[in-house]
């Protein structure tokens, strides 16, 4: 479903990814680990058209996306839920939700979406009039996730989701994100998170300061010597 | 007593005006971080198209609207993308002063065109007065009165209810997040500058009839519109129409009861107290 | 104190063109030297503001509270009490530290934001210009007339646009000179650390109060000094000149367009937009009321559009032969 091939990107005079090559399958869910400042988060802005390509190209269903806009990939499907869930905290729950939907290919099925959410997620509904700025942790992460699905997401691209959230809760998500999974979604999901990470996904990407070190299954990925050097800098 | 009542009144009707200003430059900076030096200098620009479309075509200054409003929309939109887009990455300071260069360009090119002596845009409405009880009230004030209320009601209902309301209110709670969910951030960024400059020609014509038209008034605009401003908590919408309120009343009040020099600095000094002892604003910030 | 201070004093490019600059009045025809003075005036102003607008990042526009003490209270001490315009220049130097500490307290108590105080500081301008001009003793609206310049230096006369020249130099020189000291001086570190983040730097220990109020002293002083000789200049204590907000204005926009917080940059801001002003206004001024200013707005407008980091920056790239990628907030420098 997405190809990207010798893709790099610099922020001024670093080079935040090197070389980048990768495949999402269809169905599939992808794994992206590496240590902090890796470039995982780089690799996501870059399929979200938020980073430009310095180098290589980007294809999303066998088209050349790479000199795409940000709000075109988000009309074909690529929706990212960021880092730290970034909810809009002013708005409401459900003016949140209506947010996802702001995309041309989304805003015709925005009220279905919407209550799809809501059945996914009861916690969300019992609150759809609160500011997500009060909301905890999870509820946040629950309402990007959401606003993610109302944005007709194809592929579902996870920024760090079980940052700052307690165990309990990360099972949760993770849980969520399996049955999104198992209904069919692809899903990208960058993590720090090692074994929930390697429980869950098909195949797995490792970074290593921008560089592709370790790809394979999960089971590959996690008897290979390099990928905890990779971690622990070694 | 009559006194009293008569400045109030006279205080509110021009402070409702105020208050569309600053919710205008409110707007700009909620969406763009943009503290625009230059907003009184498009009001004062607004009025001149008036005067100009009155001497050419003998019209109204609510009329010359249906000109003047899209006129400055266009203008606001092509100086927010080609002047002020280029350098929106530059110290926020840095883009005051190119508003400032806005400004004094905007306000010599009157001088220019129009001259220095005073002009005066006629209405239709100007010489009527609306009575309440003891109280006379001018018919360009009431009219400025009401539509400044309906167009702020509006922009409120606006803001609050549309995608495209969400959407600007979406950039300026997060606008990487807003980004993320396929808003074309720099259109709405321009789209907003557009908007709060076309509020100005509104404003324009509701300020017009009755005012002496000089080419360096804008700056007293700048300095009302910035102080409705942060008084009102920046992006408290009720609060900020509150403290344009607030300022004409103690401008209507101060010039009544006050000798000269205190009068004038009656507004001024409102403004410091309330804001050193409420730094959030009148009402508090952002329930936008 | 950092040794950079130490390598530009001893700069030799420095002292030559020190030099150059006071052996202008050598050569230059009076109506050029005049502008060079008036320059010169507003660099020592724009320095002197610096201080808390670009080092401590506290957006006084008050600033017209100094420029009017030293050039309007000076001139009403001399006219209505007979008091040495020298006395009178200190008396307005210690009155506008007295109020730019109260300001800074009120900043420090009340905890404003950037935004916030800019506007309370504009309103203090905005009263104090009211004031003055309601207030005979301080020659109201119609302002004062000093004596004649005889050149007595005792009565703090300069003898000509030529004496005036030097005296303004030497007091851009000390404005530039408070800038590199204190850049340089721990009180630099703690003001830039002030101007980047109050909290954090106030979690480190670094006093809010007390060095917020060195930097408005600092800053005061020097701006109602150069307030004092400013009208001296003029023969003429206009309070719509000195008291007025406007000028506070124009300083910022020399400051910010010059390079904000630099030790140099406000000179440079003021060198190049002064003169311009001055040349546009003298050749087109009668041409058509409002175009020299017109073309001065344009030009500020392009300036900016092309230097958007300021000039300083620009011509530090330009020398050292690399083009720089913008980037965002001021690097810590001691000059």
């Amino acid at each position: 479903m997405l190809r990207i091939e010798g893709v790099d990107a610099v922020y001024g005079p670093v080079k935040a990814l090197s070389d980048a090559n990768l495949q999402i399958g269809k169905g599939e869910l992808v794994g992206l680990l590496g240590a902090n400042n890796a470039g995982k988060s780089t690799l996501m802005n870059v399929l979200s058209g938020i980073v430009p390509t310095a180098a290589g190209r980007v294809f999303f269903e066998d088209e050349d996306i790479t000199k795409a806009s940000a709000r075109r990939r988000v009309e074909m499907g690529i929706v990212q839920v960021p880092e730290g869930r970034l909810v809009f905290p002013q708005m409401s729950v459900r003016e949140n939700l209506l947010m996802g939907g702001m995309n041309a290919s989304a805003r015709p099925k925005r009220a279905e979406g919407i209550a799809r959410v809501c059945e996914l997620f009861p916690r969300l509904a019992e609150r759809l009039d609160q500011h997500a700025g009060t909301l905890s942790g999870g509820e946040q992460q629950m309402l990007a996730i959401g606003r993610g699905l109302v944005a007709g997401a194809r592929l579902l691209m996870l920024d760090e989701p079980s940052l700052g959230l307690s165990p309990l809760f990360v099972k949760y998500i993770f849980e969520i994100i399996d049955k999104l999974h198992k209904d069919g979604l692809t899903i990208l999901l960058v993590e720090q998170n090692l074994n929930l990470t390697l429980r869950f996904a098909n195949r797995c990407y490792v970074l290593e300061r921008g560089h592709i070190v370790v790809e394979g299954t999960a089971d590959q990925v996690r008897d290979d010597p390099r990928t905890r050097s990779a971690y622990l800098g070694l | 007593m009559d006194e009293l009542l008569q400045a109030l009144a006279q205080g509110l009707l021009i402070g409702s005006t105020y208050g569309l200003l600053a919710l205008g430059m409110g707007l700009i900076y909620s969406v763009s971080g943009i503290v625009n030096f230059s907003h009184g200098d498009f009001v004062s620009l607004g009025m001149y198209l008036c005067f100009a479309l009155f001497g050419a075509l003998a019209l109204d200054p609510y009329v010359s609207l249906a000109v003047t409003l899209p006129v400055m929309l266009i203008v606001g939109a092509l100086i927010y993308r080609f002047l002020i887009q280029p350098v929106a990455e530059a110290h926020a300071l840095m883009v005051v002063q190119l508003t400032l260069g806005v400004a004094l360009a905007l306000q010599n090119g009157i001088l220019m065109v129009f001259g220095g002596q005073p002009h005066r845009v006629p209405s239709v409405v100007e010489a009527k007065l609306v009575m309440l009880g003891n109280v006379v009230m001018r018919m360009p004030h009431v009219v400025a009165f009401v539509a400044s209320l309906a167009l702020a009601t509006a922009l409120f209902v606006v803001l609050r209810s549309t995608d495209i309301g969400r959407a600007i209110r979406a950039v300026h709670q997060n606008a990487r997040a807003a980004a993320l969910m396929g808003v074309d951030v720099n259109r709405v960024k321009v789209m907003t500058f557009a908007v709060g400059i076309g509020l100005l020609a509104i404003a324009a014509a509701l300020l017009a009839p009755g005012t002496p038209l000089m080419p360096s008034m804008g700056l007293r605009y700048t300095v009302i519109t910035l102080l409705a401003l942060v008084l009102g908590g920046m992006t408290n919408f009720l609060g900020i129409m509150v403290a344009g309120l607030v300022i004409g009343v103690s401008e209507a009040l101060g010039m009544i009861y006050l000798s000269d020099t205190l009068g004038m600095i009656l507004p001024y000094a409102v403004f410091v107290l309330i804001v050193l002892f409420r730094p959030e604003g009148i009402l508090g910030q952002s329930r936008s | 104190m950092n040794p950079e201070f130490h390598r530009i004093l001893r700069s030799p490019a420095l002292w030559i063109g020190l030099v150059a600059v006071a052996s202008l009045p050598f050569f230059l025809p009076n109506y050029y030297l005049h502008i060079a003075t008036l320059t010169l005036v507003y660099v020592a102003l724009a320095s002197a503001w610096n201080i808390v607008g670009g080092i401590a990042g506290q957006l006084s526009l008050a600033h017209s509270l100094f420029v009017g003490a030293g050039g309007l209270l000076a001139s009403a001490l001399l006219l209505k009490l007979g008091v040495n315009l020298w006395v009178g220049a200190l008396v307005a130097a210690a009155v506008s530290a007295a109020l730019g500490a109260a300001i800074a307290w009120l900043d420090f108590r009340f905890r404003l934001g950037h935004l916030t105080f800019a506007l309370i500081t504009l309103a203090f301008a905005e009263m104090a210009e009211i004031i003055v001009i309601g207030w005979e003793f301080l020659g109201g609206a119609s302002g004062l007339f000093l004596p004649k310049d005889t050149g007595q230096f005792s009565q703090m006369q300069f003898g000509g646009v030529q004496g005036s020249f030097w005296i303004m130099l030497t007091l851009a020189a000390a404005a530039i000179l408070a800038n590199l000291i204190v850049l340089n001086a721990p009180l630099g570190y703690y003001l830039r650390s002030i101007r980047d983040n109050e909290n954090a730097a106030q979690a480190i220990g670094v006093g809010l109060l007390g060095n917020k109020i060195k930097a408005m002293v600092i800053s005061g002083v020097l701006t109602s000094l150069v307030g004092t000789a400013y009208a001296r200049y003029l023969t003429f204590a206009d309070p719509y000149l000195l008291a007025s907000p406007v000028l506070t204005i124009e300083i910022v926009l020399f400051a910010t367009v010059g390079g904000l917080g630099r030790a140099f940059g406000p000179a440079l801001g003021a060198l190049l937009l002064v003169p311009l002003g001055e040349v546009l206004r003298g050749k087109l001024g009668g041409v058509l009321p409002g175009l020299h200013y017109f073309l001065y707005g344009a030009t500020v407008i392009a300036v900016i559009m092309l230097t958007p980091r300021g000039l300083l920056p620009l011509i530090q790239d330009l020398f050292s032969g690399k083009r720089r990628a913008p980037s965002s907030g001021a690097p810590a420098k001691s000059h």
